[in-house]
């Protein structure tokens, strides 16, 4: 296969949370390389770092939260150094995200065509009224929602939660933007529903030429929607390899709990157990991060930070131990 | 024991708060590194500990004119006055002191009233649905629609021309109390209709639990949090209508109290300004401390407030 | 609403009753000696003799005709008295409210997004004071530092009696305002900031936020168009609750400035034992609490479309 090229690259990636309890080290040195054209997968517990890198790259960081270190280069520019307002301008027309939760994502107060509006008119007021108008009907229509003329006057509270989520895609997709995250796009929606967002994501990535950065806990959903994979545990990455690799042969053994957590059968089901609990953030283990849940770990690992070593081509870990333990993937 | 494996094996629930021993010291740690709030406590505590031993240590006792027989009356502050005396002779600071007692006990009593009222009311309303629930519910509102405030001097009025004279500040706290309960009583209504409904409750009504072990276990650890948080709110609000009450001439006459001293010393503001000025700013200290320590409370309590 | 008017007007005609009928009570402030003819023409105008129910009626018939009876202390009619007042002390009331909001606003959202800085903590160290203080000595203060002590400002009423301040009789209304409003303005400023910043703290945790910065929209606009309009919504239904308690709220600071407004008002008629006219505020006061109440719905609905009756 021939090798695409990078659209974003993030290397050591530091984003702390500056609360009262102390310094939360959310995202404390993830590197990431999205090529352009792919559905890259990004996974990992709740709470491991995956949405602050999203909101990283986006520099919409919430406070007390801020980027301390790292390189984020986008298409060939470092967004970290941009100013903020080149960089609004790269939001929504470059780069746009569809969040987690679609009650709370859209704004209660306004309609539905109101916030589209909104969205395709940003940084872009050339477009007049009328015309935004019928765009957001038309993306209405994209992201395949019924009526979509009735729908543009409603309110978010009078939308299913499946259609508030593509409503939200569809505001993501305002100005058709090149690289697009999506945060667990369908964690808060009914299994049924999930699959059709998730069909509907698939079209659209192909319709609008995007390339997709999928942020998710759920390996059914990277199995059938992404090409690669980066694993993150703690606020660092700890495998990353193309999806097909990492599902047979991985050399992580957090990648392995994670694949022993999927249900067989092709059913998709929340990851349960990984035994122990994600790890305090303020005062991370020492060493590697995962040492007090790896059932190999050893006393290196409680020591040293593992290095992240290339095992072959495109694929990467962080583990003292990768040469020697034989991992179990799907079989 | 088999009570504290019941309380294990209740599903988590994450909107459910079950107070259990470690959480109060969970609360009390999240209270203490709140600065504001424990500076609310220290000013509360120190209030109190002043009311109970500063009589004590009062160089004249309550409403004592004998400075004027000196010829003492309307000085400025000094050392032998160090807050002045007013236009009769009363020495300002020991009478702040006598006034620190009043103003707690008005403050604290009326509080402790309004609170248990709030409390029974509250909970009929929020466990007895139709005509009783609609009734209470209408009386609630009926309060606030009122002029509550209004109403209070005029109650404290026309009973002591009226009924009786002798009540002292008990009057006060009698007053305020009756009127001071109904934003209690609603918020713990509102309480009880939320944790009422969560599921776990409904599955342990299913499982045959009474009435009563559902109130005392569930609903009154929840209902709890709340209450504290506006006590010490009331409280501070209380103060600040006996001051008004004593300052507009409705309070009973010869007691010792903050609002007495201002009223006197707005009388003759332009001659002695310090007659109203030192007990107005032990007002605003207490009162501060209530809010801060309210606040603080509210903020520890209430997880869902915080990350 | 209906319930609750029965309720108010069937409490204040109990009061008015405590003594058995309201001629007793209006005989103590005539400290017992009450004229013939003045008691033949209350008898009259209170249906004595006639039973509890039906003089209760009466009372509300009169009321609907806006007939409260005749002041003690004055002898006129005291509904003609009172619309006076009411406009008095809504004009303080309203100018403190209009511009604590302007002021208020600002402050609130700097103070909501640099939460912990040490402006928040100033801000919200002042704003804690303005509602620790009573209005009236705060006022107090205020008489004797500027009109007192530097002599710019004047210290009651209104409107001055005979030379208006500044030359003028506008200019003259507006000195009058400048004291009693500018307490008034701290202490619901204190309210304001301390509700609003509140609110947008959580309001600025919603993802809705972070996605309207994600799409490209200019902070100001997230914040004004989006943080500020959710986290002010709530707001407004207790700025409308208590617009009906600053109604009465203020007898303090509206004694300390000898301001002819209702709590002034009423406290006068309280001491005098004017009952017609302590009961004929107590009911106007209810009913516009009622009537503030209503109208709170209605702009919380059409400001918020989830409570909108469908």
């Amino acid at each position: 296969m021939k090798a695409l090229e990078d659209l974003l690259k993030v290397e050591d990636l530091r984003t702390y949370f500056f609360t009262e309890a102390g310094v939360v080290k959310a995202v404390d040195g993830i590197s990431l390389d999205v090529r352009k054209g792919e559905s890259h997968g990004l996974v990992g517990e709740s709470g491991s770092g995956k949405s602050v890198t999203a909101l990283s790259v986006m520099r919409i960081v919430p406070k007390p939260g801020k980027i301390v270190g790292g390189k984020i280069s986008f298409d060939g520019t470092d967004l970290l150094t941009l100013k903020e307002d080149d960089m609004r301008r790269v939001r929504g027309s470059k780069i746009a995200m569809v969040f987690q939760d679609p009650i709370s994502s859209l704004d209660p107060l306004y309609t539905v065509g109101k916030q589209l509006i909104e969205a395709i008119r940003a940084n872009n007021e050339t477009v007049s009224k009328e015309q935004a108008r019928d765009m957001a009907i038309s993306l209405l229509s994209n992201v395949e929602i019924s009526e979509p003329e009735r729908r543009f006057n409603q309110y978010p509270h009078e939308l299913s939660g499946g259609m508030k989520q593509r409503i939200a895609i569809a505001r993501a997709l305002a100005r058709t933007p090149t690289l697009l995250f999506a945060d667990e796009p369908t964690t808060n929606l009914d299994v049924t529903i999930q699959a059709q967002v998730l069909n509907l994501m698939k079209d659209l990535k192909k319709n609008f030429n995007m390339t997709l950065v999928l942020i998710t806990h759920d390996m059914g959903i990277i199995a059938e929607m992404t090409s690669r994979v980066t694993v993150v545990y703690a606020g660092q990455v700890s495998e990353s390899a193309e999806t097909h690799t990492l599902f047979y042969h991985p050399t992580h053994p957090y990648t392995e709990a994670l694949l022993k957590a999927v249900p067989r059968l092709d059913k998709r089901k929340q990851l349960q157990s990984v035994g122990g609990n994600i790890p305090n953030l303020i005062d991370p283990p020492t060493g590697c991060r995962f040492h007090p849940r790896c059932p190999y770990a050893i006393q290196i690992c409680k020591e040293k930070v593992p290095d992240y070593e290339e095992v072959e081509t495109d694929h990467f870990v962080a583990c003292h131990r990768w040469k020697e333990l034989s991992l179990v993937g799907v079989q | 024991m088999s009570q504290l494996t019941e309380e294990q094996t209740a599903p988590p629930k994450r909107v459910h708060r079950q107070r259990s021993a470690t959480q109060w010291a969970v609360a009390w740690r999240r209270f203490k590194r709140n600065k504001s709030g424990v500076a609310g406590l220290a000013i509360v505590i120190a209030f109190v500990v002043f009311a109970i031993f500063g009589p004590l240590f009062a160089p004249y006792p309550p409403r004592s004119t004998e400075s004027l027989l000196q010829g003492q009356a309307g000085q400025p502050p000094s050392w032998k006055h160090p807050f002045g005396t007013e236009i009769n002779g009363i020495d300002v600071f020991s009478d702040s002191i006598w006034g620190a007692r009043n103003d707690l006990w008005i403050g604290v009593a009326a509080t402790a009233i309004a609170t248990l009222i709030g409390l029974a009311v509250g909970a009929l309303a929020g466990y007895s649905r139709g005509v009783i629930g609609g009734i209470l519910l209408g009386i609630i509102q009926f309060f606030f629609v009122i002029p509550t405030l209004l109403l209070i001097l005029l109650f404290s009025r026309v009973f002591q021309v009226l009924v009786y004279q002798g009540f002292g500040v008990n009057l006060i706290v009698l007053i305020l109390g009756l009127f001071g309960w109904p934003g209690i009583s609603f918020v713990i209504r509102g309480e009880i209709f939320r944790v009422r409904e969560l599921e776990f409750i409904q599955a342990e009504k299913a499982l045959g639990a009474g009435n009563l072990r559902i109130l005392f276990r569930h609903i009154v650890p929840n209902v709890l949090t709340p209450v504290i948080v506006l006590a010490s709110l009331l409280v501070a609000g209380n103060i600040l209508t006996e001051v008004v009450l004593f300052f507009l001439g409705f309070g009973p006459a010869n007691v010792a109290t903050w609002g007495e001293l201002i009223e006197e010393g707005v009388q003759y503001v332009s001659v002695y300004p310090w007659v109203a000025l030192f007990p107005g700013l032990l007002v605003v200290t207490l009162v501060l401390g209530f809010n801060l320590l309210g606040d603080g409370l509210a903020d520890a309590l209430n997880p869902r407030l915080r990350e | 609403m209906i319930p609750v008017f029965i309720g108010v007007t069937l409490f204040t005609f109990l009061i008015g009753n405590a003594a058995g009928n309201p001629i007793n009570l209006i005989r103590l402030a005539f400290k017992g000696t009450l004229p013939q003819n003045v008691y033949l023409q209350l008898v009259a105008y209170y249906h004595i003799g006639e039973n509890p129910l039906i003089r209760y009626l009466y009372y509300l018939w009169d009321l609907i005709h806006f007939d409260l009876g005749l002041s003690i202390t004055s002898q006129r009619p005291v509904a003609s008295e009172i619309g006076p007042w009411v406009w008095t002390t809504l004009y303080l009331q309203l100018s403190a409210l209009a511009l604590a909001l302007l002021i208020g606003i600002p402050i609130a959202i700097y103070s909501a997004r640099h939460q912990h800085s040490k402006s928040d903590t100033t801000i919200t160290g002042i704003a804690i004071f303005g509602y620790s203080t009573p209005t009236f000595w705060l006022g107090i203060i205020f008489i004797y530092i500027f009109s007192f002590y530097l002599r710019v400002l004047p210290s009651s009423g209104a409107v001055s009696a005979i030379t208006p301040w500044w030359g003028n009789w506008t200019l003259d209304r507006i000195a009058h305002l400048i004291l009693p409003m500018t307490v008034l303005t701290y202490v619901q400023l204190a309210t304001i900031i301390r509700l609003l910043r509140g609110n947008l703290l959580e309001v600025l945790k919603q993802d809705y936020i972070l996605a309207a910065m994600a799409s490209g929209l200019k902070e100001r606009a997230v914040i004004y168009g989006h943080a500020l309009r959710n986290a002010i919504t709530p707001i407004i239904t207790i700025i409308g609750l208590s617009l009906g308690a600053s109604l009465a709220g203020a007898p303090g600071l509206e004694t300390a400035f000898s301001w002819p407004g209702l709590g002034y008002e009423f406290t006068q008629a309280a001491l005098a034992l004017d009952i017609p006219t302590v009961l004929g505020i107590t009911v106007i006061i209810s009913v516009m609490v009622l009537v503030a109440n209503l109208a709170t719905d209605l702009v919380y609905g059409f400001l918020d479309p989830r409570v909108r009756v469908s």
